[in-house]
C-alpha cells in the first residue's frame, strides 16, 4: 500500500514545475506570436472585412493585396536599395573593423590602449544621439540624398562594438601560431590575410550577420540623409507606406508582412551567426 | 554552418551589385571599401537623341498629397497627358502623405533641392520658402500677354500664393473650413435643423449622444484639425479686429477673444463629443471614421467630401452629406459671413526649368479644373472652371467664399511655421486638459513675441 | 606561379636591404587603422565638435549661421518643461526596464534552463521580435492598441471582461508611456533572454551540482549560485538596456510621436522634432548635446560601477 502512492507523488513533484514551467512559456509564447498572425491574417482580407471581422481568419484569401504590394508599389525599389546600403554597410564594417581588431590583437606598440579606448568611446554614442550633428556634416559634403552617404554613417558607428568583438575571437587565436609564421619570414599582413583570417571565418560571420540586422532595420540614417522616394530603404518606404495608405489597413498590412519576409527568412537561416556575435559581444568582450 | 553563410552573405553582396549596377540610383557603390569616399556618380543620362531637331528632353520633379484618388489618378493622368503632347519632358511625380510631405519638403529646401512643382498653402510657410530663396518668381509668366494667365484666376486666391507683390505658386482650389454632417445621422437623433448658435450646436451635440451617436469625428494627433475649431471660435467671438490686433502685437493672443474661444472649447470638449481615441487619430483616421458613418460631423475643409469617400471601408462615404457654417457664438462681434479656409496650390521651385510653369499653367486650365471641381477635389478658383461644380454642398462652399466679408486663413499656415506648430501644440494641450485657457494662449503669445517682430 | 612564388620570397630581401621589422610594423599599423580612424574622425568627433560651435547659434539651416546667441539655446533647453519631461519619460522607461523586462527576461532564461525540452524553440521564438525591424513592429502595434474595439484586439479582449471600458492606450496620456513600454519589451525581452541563456551555458554544472549535494533547494541555487555567477551578463544587459532607453526613436516616433501632448516624449523625439521637422538646427545641436552628455554620465558611471569596460560589447 505504502509503496504506490510515494512514486505518484515523486511523479507529482517532478512534473508539475514542469507543467508550470511549459504553460508560462507556451503564454509568453502566444503573445509573441499572436500579434504576428493577426498581421498575417489582416494581410489577407479586403478592407471591408478588415472592419467586420478583424481577428478572425480571413474568409477568403486575397492573395490580390500581395500582387498588388509586389507590382503596383515601389517596394522592388526599396528592397533593391535595402540591398545596396546592408551589403555595403556589411562590407565596410567587416573590412574596417577587421583590420583594426587585427592590431588591437597582434602588435604592440606604444598608446594602443589609448587608442582602443578611444575607438570604443563611440559604443557610448548610438546613432540616434548623434544624428543631428551627423547629418549637419553630411550636409557640409553635400552628401545628402545620397546613398552613400548612409553607408558611410552606417559603418562609422559600427566600427566601436564590432572591433571590441573581432578583437575578442583574434585574441583567442593562439600566438604560437604568429610566432610560427613569423618565423616562416611572414610579414604581419601576410599573417593577418593568409592565417588569422581564414581561421576566424565563423567570427566574421556574426559580426556580419549582425551588422546586416542593423543596417537593415535601421530608420533615422535613411530617415534624415534620403530624400527621393528612388533611393528610400525598406523601413523608410514602410512607413512612408502606412502614413499614405492608413485608410487601407489590409493593404498597408500586405506591406509590412511582406517587407518582414526577408527578415525572418535571414534569420532562419543565419540564427547561429546572430546568436554568436550577440553573446560575443556580451560576454568575450 | 559558417560555410552556409559564407555562401549567404556572398549571394546578397552579388546580387545588391547586380541590383545597383541596372538601376539608376543617383549613387554609385563602391565595389571593394566603403571607405573610399566616392563621389556620387551622375546618374545616366538619356542616350542623346537620334533627331537632332527634338528640344532638348527635360524632367520636372512634381511633388502633391493627393495620396487616394480620384486625386491620385487624376493628376497622373495630367501629367500623362502633358508628356505624350510634350515627348521631351519627363514628369517625375512623388506623392506623400500631408504628414510626411510637410517633413520630407523641410528636408529638401534644406539641401537647396526643392522640387520644380509643388503643394503649397500659401502663407507663412510659403513666405518663409521665400525669404529663403527657395522659390520662383512667376509674375513674369502670370502678367504675359497682357496677363492672359493671371486673369483667369480670382485674385483673392491667387494673391495667398504671393509675397511682397510677387507671385510663387498659384491655387488649384480655394474653399473654406465648415462642418460637413451626415443627414441621416442627424434625423436618427431627431435633429431636424442645422444649428445657428454655438448654444445650439452644443445642444445638438447632446441630443447626437443621447442618441448614442459619436457627435464628431477629430484628428486630434494632426493637431490642425482641432485648431479649426479654436480658430473658428476666435474668428466669432473677436472678429478681424482681434486678429490683426494680435498678429500686428498691438493686441495680444492672451486678450479676451482668445481666452474665451479656449473656454467654448473646453465646453465642447467636456460633453466627450468625439470618437475614442481622437486625441491620437491622424487626419485620415478622422475622416474614415466620418466616412464610415460613426460619427455625425467633421469640420474640415472642401477636401472632406472627397477624402472621406476615399478613407471609408467601401469607398463610397457618407450617403447623405450636408454642409452648415460654423455657428454663431452669442455675444461675439465675428460676423457669420466671416470665414476661415484656404485652399491648396502649387508652388514653382527656384531651379524648375520653363516647362514647369508651363505644365502648371496646363494643370489649372479651365478646362482641367473642371474635371478636377467634378471629381469633387475641390473647389476652381479659376474662370471658367464652375461648370465642373455641380454638387449643391461644394456650391455652398463657393458662394460662401466669394460672399465672405473676412477671409482668414488657416491660423497655422498664415502664421510664420514655427509659430503656427507652437499654436497647433498650445490647442492640442487643452484637448488633452494638461493647460488652462489661460496658459494655452500664454504660450501662444509667447511665441508671437519670437516670431512676429 | 611566379608572381606567386616573388610575393613569397618577397619578405626575405626586404628584411636584407635593411628596412627594419619595426618599421615595416608601424606602417602595417598606421594602414590598418587607417580606415577606422578616418571614418571615426569624420562622423563621430568632427560633427560633435561642429554641432558645439553650431548650438551656439540661432540658426534655421538656410544660408550661414549668422545670429550668435551664446549659451541661449542651452538655457532654453534646461527651462523647457517638455525637454524636461522627455528626459523624465526616458528614465521611467529605464526604470521600469530594470525592474520589470530584465527580471523578466532572466526568469525566463533560467526557467529554460540549459537542457527543458523545446529550449530551441522558445529561444527561437521569444528572439523573433528583435529581428523585425522597429518600423514593423510600431506598425503592428499600432493596430493592436487602437482605442476602437472594432480595430484594436487589446481593447476587443478588454470588453470581454464584465464592467471593463474600451481604454484608450496610445490615445490617452495616463497610459501612453506605459504602452510604449510594453512594446519596447515584446521587441527586446528576447534579445536580453538570449544573452541570459548564453551566460548560464557558460556556468559549469559542476558548480550547480556541487551546491545542490550541499543541500541547497531551486530557490537558494538560483538566487546564491546562478545569479551571482551571471553578474557581467546582467552588467552588459542593463547596460544596452538603459542606452538603449535613454536613445529610443523609432517606435515611439512611429507609434505616437511623442504624443498626445508630450505625454510619451523620448529625448530623441524632442530633438527630431526640433531639429528635423522645425529645423532649427542649432537648438537641435544643443538638444543632441545635452542628450550626449546625459549618455556620456550613465557611462562613465556605469563603468565606475561595473569597473569593467570589457563588459561594454554586445552592441
Amino acid at each position: 500500500m505504502p509503496a504506490n502512492p510515494r512514486p505518484r507523488n515523486r511523479n507529482l513533484k517532478k512534473y508539475l514545475p514542469r507543467l508550470f514551467q511549459y504553460l508560462i512559456l507556451s503564454l509568453v509564447t502566444l503573445i509573441i506570436i499572436v500579434p504576428i498572425v493577426i498581421l498575417l491574417f489582416d494581410s489577407l482580407k479586403t478592407n471591408g472585412e478588415m472592419f467586420l471581422h478583424p481577428y478572425t481568419p480571413p474568409d477568403i484569401p486575397q492573395w490580390g493585396n500581395y500582387v498588388h504590394i509586389l507590382t503596383k508599389s515601389s517596394f522592388w525599389v526599396l528592397m533593391r536599395n535595402s540591398l545596396v546600403v546592408m551589403a555595403a554597410s556589411t562590407a565596410g564594417v567587416l573590412f574596417v573593423c577587421s583590420l583594426a581588431a587585427f592590431v588591437f590583437a597582434r602588435m604592440r606598440f606604444r598608446g594602443k590602449d589609448l587608442a582602443f579606448n578611444f575607438l570604443t568611446l563611440g559604443l557610448m554614442f548610438p546613432i540616434t544621439v548623434a544624428i543631428m550633428p551627423v547629418y549637419l556634416v553630411i550636409r557640409q559634403m553635400h552628401l545628402t540624398n545620397t546613398l552613400i552617404a548612409v553607408i558611410l554613417v552606417q559603418t562609422a558607428f559600427g566600427i566601436s562594438g564590432n572591433i571590441l568583438i573581432l578583437r575578442g575571437f583574434f585574441l583567442a587565436v593562439p600566438s604560437e601560431l604568429q610566432d610560427a609564421a613569423s618565423i616562416d619570414g611572414c610579414t604581419a599582413f601576410g599573417f593577418f590575410w593568409r592565417v588569422l583570417l581564414p581561421l576566424v571565418r565563423p567570427a566574421l560571420a556574426a559580426v556580419g550577420a549582425l551588422t546586416m540586422i542593423v543596417s537593415w532595420n535601421d530608420l533615422l540614417t535613411p530617415l534624415v540623409i534620403l530624400d527621393s522616394e528612388n533611393l528610400w530603404t525598406l523601413p523608410l518606404g514602410t512607413m512612408q507606406f502606412q502614413g499614405q495608405y492608413s485608410s487601407d489597413l489590409a493593404l498597408v498590412a500586405a506591406f509590412v508582412a511582406i517587407s518582414s519576409v526577408p527578415a525572418i527568412l535571414f534569420y532562419l537561416f543565419a540564427e547561429r551567426q546572430i546568436v554568436t556575435g550577440l553573446t560575443a559581444g556580451a560576454l568575450k568582450g | 554552418m559558417s560555410r552556409k553563410i559564407y555562401t549567404i552573405l556572398s549571394l546578397v553582396l552579388v546580387g545588391a551589385f547586380a541590383l545597383a549596377a541596372c538601376g539608376t540610383a543617383a549613387t554609385s557603390v563602391p565595389t571593394q571599401a566603403p571607405a573610399a569616399t566616392q563621389p556620387a556618380a551622375a546618374p545616366t543620362t538619356a542616350p542623346a537623341a537620334t533627331n537632332t531637331a527634338a528640344p532638348k528632353p527635360v524632367t520636372i520633379n512634381w511633388w502633391h498629397i493627393s495620396t487616394a484618388d480620384p486625386g491620385l489618378s487624376f493628376w497622373q493622368g495630367l501629367a500623362n497627358q502633358y508628356m505624350s503632347a510634350h515627348p521631351n519632358v519627363t514628369i517625375n511625380i512623388t506623392v506623400l502623405e500631408n504628414e510626411a510631405f510637410k517633413t520630407k519638403l523641410t528636408t529638401v529646401l534644406q539641401s537647396g533641392n526643392p522640387p520644380d512643382v509643388f503643394q503649397s498653402w500659401g502663407g507663412g510657410d510659403m513666405n518663409s520658402q521665400v525669404e529663403a530663396g527657395m522659390l520662383q518668381d512667376i509674375t513674369p509668366a502670370l502678367d504675359a500677354d497682357n496677363g492672359a494667365w493671371r486673369n483667369t484666376f480670382s485674385p483673392g486666391a491667387l494673391s495667398v500664393y504671393a509675397y511682397q507683390g510677387k507671385n510663387y505658386g498659384v491655387p488649384w482650389d480655394m474653399g473654406m473650413v465648415g462642418f460637413w454632417y451626415n443627414k441621416d445621422l442627424f434625423t436618427q437623433a431627431g435633429i431636424t435643423d442645422t444649428p445657428a448658435t454655438w448654444t445650439d450646436f452644443l445642444a445638438d451635440v447632446k441630443k447626437l449622444k443621447a442618441a448614442g451617436i459619436t457627435p464628431i469625428s477629430l484628428g486630434e494627433g494632426d493637431k490642425w484639425p482641432g485648431m479649426h475649431i479654436w480658430m473658428y471660435l476666435a474668428t466669432r467671438i473677436g472678429g478681424e479686429a482681434a486678429f490683426d490686433a494680435a498678429y500686428t502685437q498691438k493686441g495680444s493672443f492672451t486678450d479676451p477673444p482668445f481666452v474665451t474661444a479656449f473656454q467654448d472649447l473646453q465646453q465642447l470638449i467636456a460633453l466627450q463629443p468625439f470618437q475614442p481615441g481622437y486625441l491620437s487619430a491622424t487626419h485620415d483616421d478622422m475622416e474614415g471614421y466620418f466616412g464610415n458613418g460613426k460619427a455625425a460631423m467633421e469640420l474640415t475643409g472642401q477636401w472632406g467630401p472627397s477624402v472621406e469617400i476615399a478613407d471609408s471601408a467601401d469607398k463610397k462615404g457618407v450617403a447623405n452629406l450636408g454642409f452648415f457654417n460654423f455657428p454663431a457664438v452669442e455675444g461675439g462681434v465675428g460676423k457669420n459671413t466671416d470665414v476661415c479656409g484656404g485652399g491648396n496650390g502649387f508652388a514653382i521651385g527656384k531651379n524648375a526649368p520653363p516647362e514647369a510653369i508651363d505644365f502648371v499653367k496646363f494643370l489649372t486650365s479651365a478646362t482641367n479644373e473642371a474635371q478636377m471641381a467634378k471629381l469633387g477635389m475641390g473647389i476652381p478658383p479659376v474662370v471658367g472652371a464652375e461648370s465642373g461644380l455641380t454638387d449643391p454642398n461644394m456650391l455652398a462652399v463657393k458662394q460662401n467664399v466669394e460672399n465672405a466679408t473676412y477671409f482668414q486663413l488657416y491660423y497655422d499656415q498664415y502664421l510664420p511655421p514655427a509659430m503656427g506648430s507652437a499654436l497647433n501644440d498650445s490647442v492640442q494641450t487643452i484637448f488633452a486638459g494638461t493647460a488652462t485657457p489661460q496658459q494655452a494662449a500664454q504660450a501662444i503669445e509667447d511665441s508671437a513675441k519670437q516670431n512676429l517682430k | 606561379m611566379e608572381i606567386a612564388q616573388a610575393g613569397r620570397e618577397a619578405p626575405g630581401p626586404r628584411q636584407r636591404t635593411g628596412i627594419p621589422r619595426r618599421t615595416q610594423d608601424l606602417l602595417t599599423i598606421t594602414i590598418f587603422l587607417a580606415p577606422a580612424f578616418i571614418l571615426f574622425l569624420v562622423f563621430l568627433v568632427y560633427p560633435i565638435f561642429s554641432s558645439l560651435y553650431f548650438s551656439l547659434f540661432n540658426w534655421n539651416g538656410l544660408g550661414p549661421a549668422v545670429d550668435f546667441i551664446g549659451l541661449d539655446n542651452f538655457k532654453q533647453i534646461l527651462t523647457d518643461h517638455v525637454f524636461m519631461k522627455a528626459v523624465g519619460d526616458c528614465f521611467l522607461v529605464v526604470v521600469l526596464s530594470l525592474i520589470v523586462q530584465l527580471p523578466l527576461a532572466l526568469a525566463l532564461a533560467i526557467m529554460v534552463g540549459r537542457d527543458l525540452p523545446g529550449r530551441a524553440f522558445f529561444r527561437a521564438v521569444f528572439f523573433m521580435p528583435y529581428v523585425l525591424s522597429e518600423v514593423i513592429t510600431a506598425i503592428i502595434w499600432l493596430g493592436l492598441f487602437s482605442a476602437d474595439p472594432a480595430r484594436g484586439l487589446i481593447n476587443a479582449l478588454l470588453i470581454i471582461i464584465p464592467g471593463m471600458q474600451p481604454q484608450g492606450f496610445l490615445s490617452d496620456i495616463h497610459q501612453v508611456l506605459l504602452c510604449v513600454f510594453i512594446v519596447l519589451s515584446w521587441k527586446y525581452f528576447g534579445l536580453h533572454m538570449l544573452l541570459y541563456m548564453a551566460g548560464l551555458q557558460n556556468i559549469p554544472k559542476e558548480i550547480e551540482e556541487a551546491a545542490m549535494i550541499d543541500g541547497a533547494n531551486r530557490w537558494q541555487l538560483t538566487t546564491n549560485v546562478t545569479i551571482p555567477l551571471l553578474a557581467s551578463t546582467i552588467r552588459t544587459t542593463i547596460y544596452l538596456s538603459v542606452l538603449g532607453s535613454l536613445t529610443q526613436f523609432t517606435l515611439v516616433w512611429i507609434m505616437t510621436k511623442g504624443g498626445p501632448v508630450n505625454a510619451s516624449e523620448f529625448m530623441a523625439t524632442y530633438m527630431y522634432r526640433f531639429g528635423f521637422v522645425r529645423f532649427m538646427l542649432g537648438y537641435g545641436s544643443a538638444v543632441a548635446l545635452v542628450m550626449l552628455l546625459i549618455c556620456l554620465f550613465f557611462s562613465v558611471v556605469y563603468l565606475r560601477i561595473a569597473r569593467q569596460p570589457d563588459d561594454l560589447g554586445g552592441l
